[in-house]
């Protein structure tokens, strides 16, 4: 069953109108708001985001959409999807412009990619690239177990350590590239800037 | 490993678009148009980013083409990158809020202003695509034009091309005003004026004609994404088939299944309303 009652949170630094668009070619219709109260009533949650992790958490804290968020996700247990910035802002904690708390949504911090993981790649990382994901993950169902990708990043969490299923990209070192456990879902990559595949994921989130 | 790329460029001149030959533009038609005659929207589910540029000579009108390109990436699932006489963060700004991921820049990067960096500034490095057109002389060397190939710059096309990859831009965009829109395939010696160690993505243009060129591009090592402007040269299925023949060939792009769609869209073949 879609779910026509998705809520796109708008904290001043997502690329809002791809997302719309994406959901909109897929039949729901999103409300795109910075109020914590529709959050509150909200079915599912997406999170989209481009920008510094210390500025967009700032940002969720002035508008206190970081409690409506963990509050919605943990207490009444919506669904969420964070996108790019949107899924480092899930974690425990960002290194970018210094140490920072996230939502504690995916309980490992975000790093900047170092040169002794990478080798010659260049940062950020940007571009299609493949992710493989686990069996059985409700994200990549009717996906091929490596599918295309798109990305543009410089920051990323690991997969080790985490409860639930993760997906992985290699750029010289794996990295998380998309998070699900329960109800908290999470891409590093854009779905919405990747094709079929990124439709079929975004499908996937939505019918769950 | 990152993908290769293969991208289309959609030029715009006042409310049309249009093709270039040598950089002489000729209408083809409006946006009702390249959705009705052209079947834009399918055509994009065989790129992997989507240029858009605003080549329009004099007067440009930001907010029409603003609006044309929020209508025209409503069905386009790929990074966008949008351009066309950008001097300003709020004309980069109107763009990027209009469906543009990147932000195409090229007379300005030869300005000095201190545009380019304020540009990576607010937005990031990977948002500029540094859009740069070489013109061939009579005597086998290069020049790098500026104001839509119309003035020639003084000095070396290899050294600006080192400058303005040292500004803080994130791409590339390499176009050949000679090959540009006569479909005789890319200028590769082109590609000699790189610096050895190119710290960016280089985006070849300028002069395909068929699949086999966009292969001849793709396969030298010091590109990493192929482009073409010529929309009559992949009419139809054009650009579907020359996607499937180079992933065929073993060139390294992007894979999907186009026919998802259909499950994507709750469409099934009975409806006839097959994508692929």
């Amino acid at each position: 069953m879609m779910n026509s009652r998705i809520t796109v949170i708008d904290y001043g630094m997502g690329n809002l109108w791809s997302v719309g668009n994406a959901l909109r070619y897929l039949g729901c219709t999103p409300t795109i708001t910075d109020d914590p109260k529709e959050i509150a009533g909200a079915d599912a949650l997406l999170l989209p985001g481009v920008g510094s992790f210390r500025k967009a958490m700032l940002s969720l804290k002035e508008t206190a959409l970081d409690q409506a968020i963990v509050e919605a996700v943990q207490g009444r247990g919506r669904k969420i999807l964070g996108i790019c910035l949107g899924m480092q802002l899930m974690g425990s904690r960002g290194m970018e412009d210094g140490d920072t708390p996230g939502l504690g949504l995916i309980r490992t911090t975000v790093d900047r990619f170092s040169p002794d993981e990478i080798g010659a790649n260049k940062i950020p990382h940007i571009g299609f690239d493949m992710v493989r994901s686990e069996p059985g993950s409700v994200l990549f169902s009717k996906l091929p177990e490596a599918a295309d990708f798109y990305f543009v990043h410089s920051y990323r969490m690991l997969p080790q350590g985490l409860d639930g299923k993760v997906a992985t990209c290699d750029y010289g070192i794996k990295f998380l590239a998309a998070y699900e456990h329960e109800n908290v879902f999470a891409t590093q990559f854009h779905p919405e800037k990747s094709q079929a595949n990124g439709l079929m994921l975004l499908k996937n989130f939505l019918a769950q | 490993m990152l993908k290769k790329r293969l991208i289309f460029t959609l030029l715009y001149n006042q409310g049309q678009f249009v093709l270039s030959r040598n950089f002489r533009l000729q209408k083809v038609g409006d946006l009702d148009w390249l959705q009705t005659n052209y079947n834009f929207s399918k055509i994009s589910f065989s790129i992997d980013e989507l240029l858009v540029l605003d080549v329009t000579r004099g007067e440009r009108d930001t907010g029409a083409f603003c609006d044309t390109l929020k209508a025209l990436t409503q069905g386009c699932f790929v990074p966008i990158a949008a351009g066309g006489g950008v001097r300003s963060i709020e004309h980069a700004r109107a763009l990027l809020r209009s469906g543009a991921d990147k932000v195409v820049v090229n007379t300005a990067l030869y300005e000095n202003t201190g545009f380019i960096a304020e540009l990576a500034s607010e937005f990031g490095q990977q948002c500029v695509v540094a859009s740069m057109d070489v013109k061939r002389t009579p005597d086998g060397n290069y020049r790098v034009m500026a104001e839509c190939g119309g003035k020639a710059l003084e000095g070396d096309a290899r050294e600006w091309i080192e400058r303005v990859t040292n500004q803080g831009v994130g791409e590339l965009y390499l176009n050949s005003i000679e090959r540009d829109g006569t479909g005789q395939g890319y200028d590769m010696q082109m590609l000699d004026l790189l610096p050895p160690v190119m710290p960016i993505p280089v985006i070849l243009a300028g002069g395909v004609g068929n699949s086999s060129h966009l292969a001849e591009g793709i396969a030298d090592a010091r590109v990493d994404a192929t482009a073409t402007a010529h929309l009559f040269n992949f009419v139809g299925d054009g650009l579907k088939q020359a996607r499937h023949s180079l992933v065929a060939s073993g060139v390294d792009l992007p894979v999907w299944d186009v026919r998802q769609l259909d499950i994507i869209l709750d469409r099934g073949e009975q409806a006839g309303g097959r994508v692929d």
